[in-house]
């Protein structure tokens, strides 16, 4: 089942002279529960087609269906609400609020859609992460690893279909990315996620379902099991 | 953590410092606003407690109306109190006596007490019968009566009529005045034996209102449906003034006058509320763009930041409220010990609820409004600010800074400035509005100084004056008066009220008076239009603010009198002149008022004493005043008046000095903000080669250019603002035209580019102590 299809995205920066194409053409799928991974540059384009995919930039044309519905035909606010229900978001300097702990981090996101985190889910959650007894710990009583962890954890509490992380092992060392990688590929198997994940480091695609590679824009598929 | 907004409560908590200062801008907000409604509260209930002492605690009276009318009228459901009210012998002009001394006969309802309290019975009861009266304690313990005793009324017709007396109430300020004695019956009573004799115009029905009631509205009413002419009507003006129920013109403007400064205050405090909400939003445009990352929609974010700021409310607004309480307290207390005649129903450990409400209010409102705009802005933030990890450091600029004709640092400083004009104006606008409302309430120091009738130079400490304006007062005793060693200064004015003035075609009755050098002198003060030197050589008259409305300088006008007639031009105008009258005063010089009118002896003698004064020379100058002559003793009423004068200035000026120093405070704590939000980017200029005083003489630059347009816009707004409350306050009441306030403009000014120091000797230090790599990393 195709959960994401991307239809000849392109993005433009600036106009005249200044102009940059971000993004050319870039046309793909991804199957319900694929893990996969986008390799490239810096500046090469890999952020921008993130960035679209998970709504949060604007394309200059071509289409993002997600579970079969036009990212950008809704309007920003609906846009918004499908996003925080469809997409987590994983990011490289974890971007947790300083304020809350970890148990509050994670459900966070369930608070924006006025629901009522379920206990059973939230033990569940803090077991997989390994970060039960880390629960009520502020973000700044925790390691680089850990707060990755609890950001993972945000990304999944609304069990979305799509979880895009840019970098997610980017500020870590080798043994937290190799625990944050063994999470989102769990996240991929046990709750059939599609998870798309931007990374530099060649070592971390080898575990992953399917690879892309972008350069100056042009994405180009490199398919399965790329090493 | 039930609800996203709870989020709100834990930042504040772990936040606390970064909000500080915006939490200092809503309690002065907030202590501002209820200061103001709390001490112009208490100020009103004290007036009000001491204009029913004096005047009554009556709305209206009807003169002359049918026992029928006045049915009608306390059948009305707005009225609370009605009483009947007739007096004999009022202004003591007829030979009513008890024992030799001069007595007032009132008849009145016994609800008439309430309507004036200064009359309440201390002992005794209100009479019952026709033959029954209460009187004034000074009759009780003069004449050592008793209740049940029989007093004996001495009448002109009806010979000597006999009262028991049931009670006795309180002294009025016109029997103690001139030292009479008050017989007070019932309606029966003084209807059986005075009704004939009295003046229409002496019987009054006296109303009181229910509280809360449109009393010039059911006024109108009244005289509509029962045909009484308004002419008949007259209100307790003071009282109604207070209670802000009166149609006086004058009284109206200052309501307005009033109504604009509070207006003033509000959008000061919105201005600086939101300017620190601003920067507070600007610093944080990365976390706002997590939250939308993580799903939050602007509408979220609106509710967010609005809660923030509320949340900021619920201890700033306790704390402002709680000050103001502790300085109205204090206040209070100081206006009573300074002025205790003037303030002595001030109260002093009271809580002024209007000024509590009102302050949580308006401090609610403020932050609510302040927090509109920014919150937008917050909910404008893209969620890719998140993602791209330079959110806020990168402001978009449409043009290059120039480097042209300043050194780099400074035109960077300008460029930071004029780069957003929103964020210029907005600066400039709230710097403005400290200008503006400085400005505004430099008025109330004016009106001070007119309305409190603060020591002229020419008040007296002694005067020695005929009853009724004749010419008394002799050379003989003049020269005798000056001999006196304990006179510094001794000058007189001649009077006369049988002059006709002839003003073309139209003739009036007018009071003039002369002045002789040292009154001419200083008359300067407060001459209003034309000159004095024509009026002081004799070759015209000076006239005051009242005859002016009839009158104009340069005008030619006649004076008659049996001496003649004699045709002179105005030359100028005062607002101020010793000798007070609604209808009007014609000054001349001393020679002048000879020639016209003959007289060459002095109506009053004023006397000023040297600080060495003692009783001895006031007793003898007490003595040459003889028994022909008036002595009035006027240095108690002075030092009370320089005293409430003084309680007046603490306060105005006190407040001048609060707003003073909101705005300095203000401009320290804006360009703060400004300069912790830019931080990051000092850094990296640091870590590029930028020095330390090159970062600073940007910051200047850039605080310069806001205090600059911040008095520039103060000025424009500030200086039409003074004018029309100066207009309203002063000019329509005293005549005074307006002048260019130059010397509180000067202050605001000075001390507006005075605060340029202190706001960036902050951040200059911080700048100092900055870590350029934790800094850049930070971004």
């Amino acid at each position: 089942m195709k959960l994401v299809k991307v239809d000849h995205l392109c993005k433009t920066y600036g106009t005249g002279e200044a102009q940059v194409e971000a993004l050319k053409n870039a046309s793909f799928t991804l199957e319900k529960g694929e893990f996969a991974a986008v390799i490239g540059e810096s500046g090469s384009g890999k952020s921008t087609l993130l960035n679209c995919i998970g709504g949060l930039d604007t394309p200059t044309s071509g289409k993002v269906w997600l579970n079969g519905q036009d990212l950008f035909s809704m309007s920003e606010e609906k846009r918004t609400v499908f996003r925080r229900r469809n997409i987590g978001f994983v990011f490289q300097s974890f971007q947790l609020i300083p304020e809350l702990n970890v148990e509050q981090n994670i459900i966070f996101p369930l608070l924006l859609d006025y629901k009522k985190p379920e206990r059973e889910k939230v033990e569940e959650l803090l077991e997989v992460l390994g970060l039960k007894d880390r629960r009520n710990h502020l973000p700044c009583q925790l390691s680089g690893g850990q707060q990755q962890r609890v950001a993972i954890g945000r990304a999944l509490i609304t069990r979305p279909v799509l979880v895009l992380a840019d970098e997610p092992t980017g500020n870590l060392d080798s043994n937290s990315s190799k625990d944050v990688m063994e999470l989102l590929h769990q996240a991929s198997r046990r709750y059939q996620q599609t998870i798309l994940m931007i990374t530099h480091n060649q070592n971390l695609i080898s575990s992953v379902d399917h690879v892309f590679r972008v350069h100056d824009g042009v994405l180009s598929d490199l398919g399965g099991a790329y090493i | 953590m039930k609800s996203y907004l709870d989020l709100v409560s834990l930042s504040t908590k772990v936040n606390r410092k970064k909000s500080r200062l915006t939490r200092i801008c809503i309690i002065l907000a907030v202590f501002l606003v209820s200061s103001i409604f709390g001490m112009a509260d208490m100020e009103i209930r004290c007036q009000k407690t001491m204009a029913i002492q004096d005047d009554g605690a009556w709305h209206a009276a009807l003169r002359n109306i049918t026992a029928e009318q006045a049915a009608l009228i306390s059948s009305r459901p707005e009225i609370k109190t009605g009483s009947f009210y007739a007096c004999m012998n009022y202004r003591l002009d007829q030979d009513y006596s008890i024992e030799g001394k001069k007595a007032a006969i009132c008849g009145f309802d016994e609800s008439f007490l309430d309507l004036y309290p200064a009359a309440a019975l201390k002992e005794g009861q209100f009479p019952q019968k026709a033959d029954e009266a209460v009187v004034t304690q000074s009759v009780q313990k003069q004449l050592k009566l008793h209740v049940g005793d029989k007093l004996q009324l001495s009448t002109p017709d009806q010979g000597v009529l006999t009262y028991t007396i049931t009670g006795f109430t309180g002294d009025t300020s016109l029997m103690t005045k001139w030292d009479a004695f008050g017989v007070f019956l019932n309606r029966e009573g003084y209807l059986r034996s005075f009704a004939s004799e009295t003046l229409a115009e002496d019987f009054v029905y006296y109303v009181a209102f229910k509280p809360f009631c449109p009393i010039q509205k059911i006024l109108d009413d009244i005289c509509a449906q029962l045909s009484i002419p308004e002419t008949q009507v007259s209100q307790n003006t003071k009282l109604l003034g207070l209670m802000l129920q009166s149609d006086n013109d004058f009284i109206l403007k200052l309501y307005l006058s009033a109504a604009v400064l509070v207006v003033l205050v509000i959008i000061s405090g919105v201005l600086m509320i939101a300017n620190s909400l601003h920067t507070m939003v600007a610093r944080r445009t990365e976390f706002f763009g997590m939250l939308r990352c993580l799903g939050a929609c602007p509408k979220q974010i609106v509710r967010y930041v609005r809660m923030e700021a509320l949340c900021w409310c619920k201890i700033s607004i306790p704390v402002g409220l709680g000050i103001s309480v502790i300085m109205i307290w204090g206040l209070c207390a100081v206006l009573r010990y300074l002025s205790p005649s003037y303030f002595s129903g001030m109260p002093v450990f009271s809580i002024s609820w209007v000024g509590l409400i009102s302050g949580a209010a308006v401090g609610i409102l403020t932050v609510l409004l302040a927090a509109r705009s920014p919150a937008k802005k917050a909910s404008r933030v893209s969620p890719l600010a998140a993602v791209s990890g330079n959110a806020g450091t990168i402001r978009e600029m449409k043009k290059a800074a120039r480097g042209r004709f300043l050194k780099i640092p400074s035109a960077l400083g300008v460029h930071h400035a004029c780069g957003s004009k929103k964020n210029l104006l907005f600066m400039s606008g709230s710097y403005a509005f400290s200008i503006i409302l400085f400005l505004a309430f430099t008025t109330a120091v004016d009106f001070m100084h007119h309305g409190l009738t603060p020591l002229r130079p020419y008040t007296p400490d002694l005067s020695i004056y005929s009853e009724g304006g004749d010419p008394a007062v002799s050379e003989e005793i003049v020269e005798k008066v000056k001999e006196n060693p304990a006179v510094k200064k001794c000058y007189g004015r001649l009077y006369s009220d049988s002059v006709t003035l002839r003003q073309q075609d139209k003739i009036r009755k007018i009071h003039l008076i002369s002045y002789e050098s040292l009154q001419f002198q200083w008359a300067r003060k407060s001459l209003v239009e034309g000159s004095l030197i024509e009026s002081e050589e004799g070759q015209g008259v000076l006239i005051d603010y009242p005859a002016s409305q009839y009158l104009t300088t340069g005008e030619e006008i006649t004076l008659e009198t049996a001496q003649g007639s004699v045709s002179l031009p105005v030359t100028g105008v005062l607002s101020d002149t010793p000798f007070n009258n609604s209808t009007g005063v014609v000054i001349c010089s001393e020679k002048l008022f000879s020639e016209i009118t003959g007289i060459h002896d002095y109506a009053v003698l004023d006397i000023q004493l040297n600080r060495q004064a003692s009783e001895q020379d006031i007793d003898e100058l007490r003595a040459l005043a003889g028994t022909s002559l008036k002595f009035s003793d006027q240095r108690s009423d002075n030092q009370e008046v320089r005293s409430t004068y003084f309680a007046f200035a603490l306060f105005i000026y006190g407040f001048l000095f609060i707003i003073a120093l909101i705005a300095v405070f203000h401009i320290i704590n804006s360009i703060g903000m400004s300069v912790s939000s830019r931080m990051p980017l000092f850094g990296a200029m640091r870590a590029v080669g930028m020095t330390v005083k090159q970062l600073i003489c940007m910051i200047i630059s850039e605080a310069s250019v806001y205090i600059a347009g911040g008095i520039f816009l103060g000025l424009l707004v500030g200086l039409p603002v003074n004018y029309v409350l100066y207009s309203s306050m002063i000019t329509s009441h005293w005549g005074d035209p307006w002048k260019l306030p130059v010397s509180s403009l000067s202050v605001i000014v000075i001390l507006t580019f005075a605060s340029l120091l202190p706001a960036v000797a902050e951040p200059a230090k911080r700048i100092r102590e900055m870590s350029v790599v934790d800094t850049i990393h930070e971004q």
